[in-house]
């Protein structure tokens, strides 16, 4: 009896250990957000998305040629260092092709690690990571990038976590990307039901190719999934129905780290490589959108 | 007429135990339930979902139990449980093997998942422990090849459940966390909390209420509500 009671006063304090220790200045987990999240919910930060697309409009991008890049990232994790997120930054910026890149989400690691953004805004030649800029980074939400309330600094840095924008070729052809918000592991009823509405629109334009992109994966397939949580399985099944019947061609989607290419019906699923300053295989993504959409990945030294 | 076929052959082989429990009634212990529930979740909305789960204990070493729900969201199961077990001085060892048709009709997707688990039940704790492996697979069957296949082939799954009274007393309260009951396997991080009970009437009629919480975000670390279900039914036990 007395050991059992010694057990489990050690547990507690291990437990309590662990939360305490993740509630500090430096914490890289928000463990109280395990049980109550510090940001707005999904369908408050989507309003806000709305307030301002409808301020601002969705982006149309022209394209230097038919056959442009788009360079992909993800789960860059930013914290202290960001020797790798700058190789990529250089990387899209000496390629002519390239009128956009996409940061796929948990661009931040964690509390307090904004501030490296804001500060590479300021005296680094990333001197323009805004959409309105000339390097245009288009930024999905990813959980990170939400924990300890920094909902309100991504805002402040990115505007919206739910929009779309066009890309537009010299001969007139369109792209649609479609960004949406899977910070919570749920995309929420308004926002899926804004994702099936621009789905059925787009169905009604002439689309050369539609993209969609967010964080977090469908799919636990592999080994690497087993610290990384899905959608609810309810949602993992509308989601893969309402974008593999509307035509999306690709989903492009970050949070594993690790990379995985599935096949659902018409739609090719990729889970794009971490580019991590700690992991040891980093790689970004090229996509060629011609008449075809061809994708490789690239090593980050 | 195929497919009528299939979902006829299976529903009778998973009320198999039910019809069993009829005409052996010697064993006080085999039972049927029927239960109905509100449900509500930020995907499907407003449901209804109807249950009937049967319970044969084969010997005093192995049992089963049978499952089906179907929903108003277009979402039905059948799930089927092989419960091997073994009585130890304090408590029974068992080990819980699940498996788990759920056809999501409404967005075109079916899974299959098979679960182990080993269990450990005392009279005021239930603890389980466990591997699932998954196929999803689009619908309609036509559309079925390798390539339509995606198999999750290893995840988690547990139960922690306890108990206010003993388990063999006339009414209970529990209180349990896990990521499967008999109507759904989720993967690991996505855990769902219940708060049940039941009531004796008599010798053969025990009555139950219970609800369910789900949480999306919670390893995403914004936890909030995604879904709940209420649910009340009644037991016969033979």
């Amino acid at each position: 009896m007395k050991k059992n009671i010694q057990i489990g006063l050690g547990s507690l304090f291990l437990v309590l250990g662990s939360i305490f220790t993740a509630c500090g200045p430096d914490a890289r987990l928000d463990m109280v957000g395990m049980f109550a999240g510090s940001s707005p919910t999904i369908d408050k930060r989507f309003e806000q998305s709305m307030e301002y697309n409808k301020q601002a409009g969705y982006a149309t991008i022209q394209a230097p040629s038919e056959n442009y890049h788009v360079y992909v990232c993800t789960d860059t994790h930013i914290h202290q260092t960001r020797k790798r997120w700058e190789h990529f930054i250089n990387a899209y910026r000496g390629d002519k092709l390239c009128p956009l890149t996409v940061h796929l989400g948990d661009i931040i690691d964690a509390t307090t690690d904004f501030g490296y953004i804001e500060e590479a805004l300021e005296q680094h030649p990333l001197t323009a990571i805004l959409p309105t800029k000339p390097d245009t980074l288009m930024a999905v939400c990813g959980n990170h990038d939400i924990y300890f309330k920094q909902w309100g600094q991504f805002v402040k840095t990115f505007k919206t976590s739910s929009y779309y924008f066009i890309v537009e070729t010299p001969s007139g052809a369109k792209d649609l990307f479609v960004v949406y918000d899977s910070a919570d592991g749920t995309i929420g009823s308004k926002q899926l039901q804004w994702l099936r509405e621009t789905l059925v629109w787009a169905e009604s334009q002439t689309f050369r190719h539609i993209i969609a992109c967010t964080h977090t994966h469908f799919f636990k397939r592999d080994g690497s999934q087993g610290h990384t949580s899905n959608y609810t399985l309810e949602e993992t099944y509308a989601l893969l129905n309402l974008l593999t019947e509307h035509g999306v061609e690709m989903l492009w989607s970050g949070h594993d780290h690790s990379r995985e290419i599935t096949q659902v019906k018409d739609m090719t699923c990729i889970i794009v490589d971490s580019m991590t300053e700690e992991d040891d295989e980093p790689y970004y993504m090229v996509v060629s959108m011609g008449g075809k959409v061809e994708y490789e990945f690239v090593a980050v030294p | 007429m195929k497919k009528c076929v299939l979902i006829f052959a299976l529903a009778s082989l998973l009320l198999a135990p039910a019809a069993l429990a009829q005409v052996q009634p010697g064993d006080a212990t085999y039972s049927v339930s029927l239960h109905a529930g509100y449900g509500h979740n930020l995907t499907y909305g407003s449901m209804a979902n109807f249950d009937i789960d049967a319970y044969l204990p084969i010997n005093q070493h192995f049992d089963m139990q049978a499952n089906i729900r179907t929903s108003t969201a277009n979402v039905h199961t059948l799930g089927v449980q092989l419960r091997p077990k073994f009585a130890l001085p304090v408590g029974e060892l068992y080990v819980e093997d699940r498996l788990m048709m759920r056809f999501a009709q409404r967005d075109n997707y079916h899974d299959f998942v098979h679960a182990i688990s080993l269990g450990y039940m005392m009279q005021y704790v239930n603890v389980q422990v466990g591997m699932s492996n998954r196929i999803i697979t689009p619908l309609p069957y036509t559309n079925h090849s390798e390539d339509a296949m995606i198999l999750e082939p290893f995840d988690a799954v547990y139960r922690v459940e306890a108990f206010v009274r003993p388990q063999s007393e006339s009414w209970n309260i529990s209180l349990c966390v896990s990521n499967m009951d008999n109507y759904q396997i989720e993967r690991m991080w996505q855990p769902m909390f219940y708060l049940g009970g039941w009531y004796d009437v008599n010798e053969h009629w025990r009555v139950r209420l219970s609800g369910k919480m789900k949480l999306a975000g919670m390893f995403h670390l914004n936890a909030h509500y995604y879904g709940a279900e209420l649910r009340a039914g009644a037991e016969y036990r033979f």
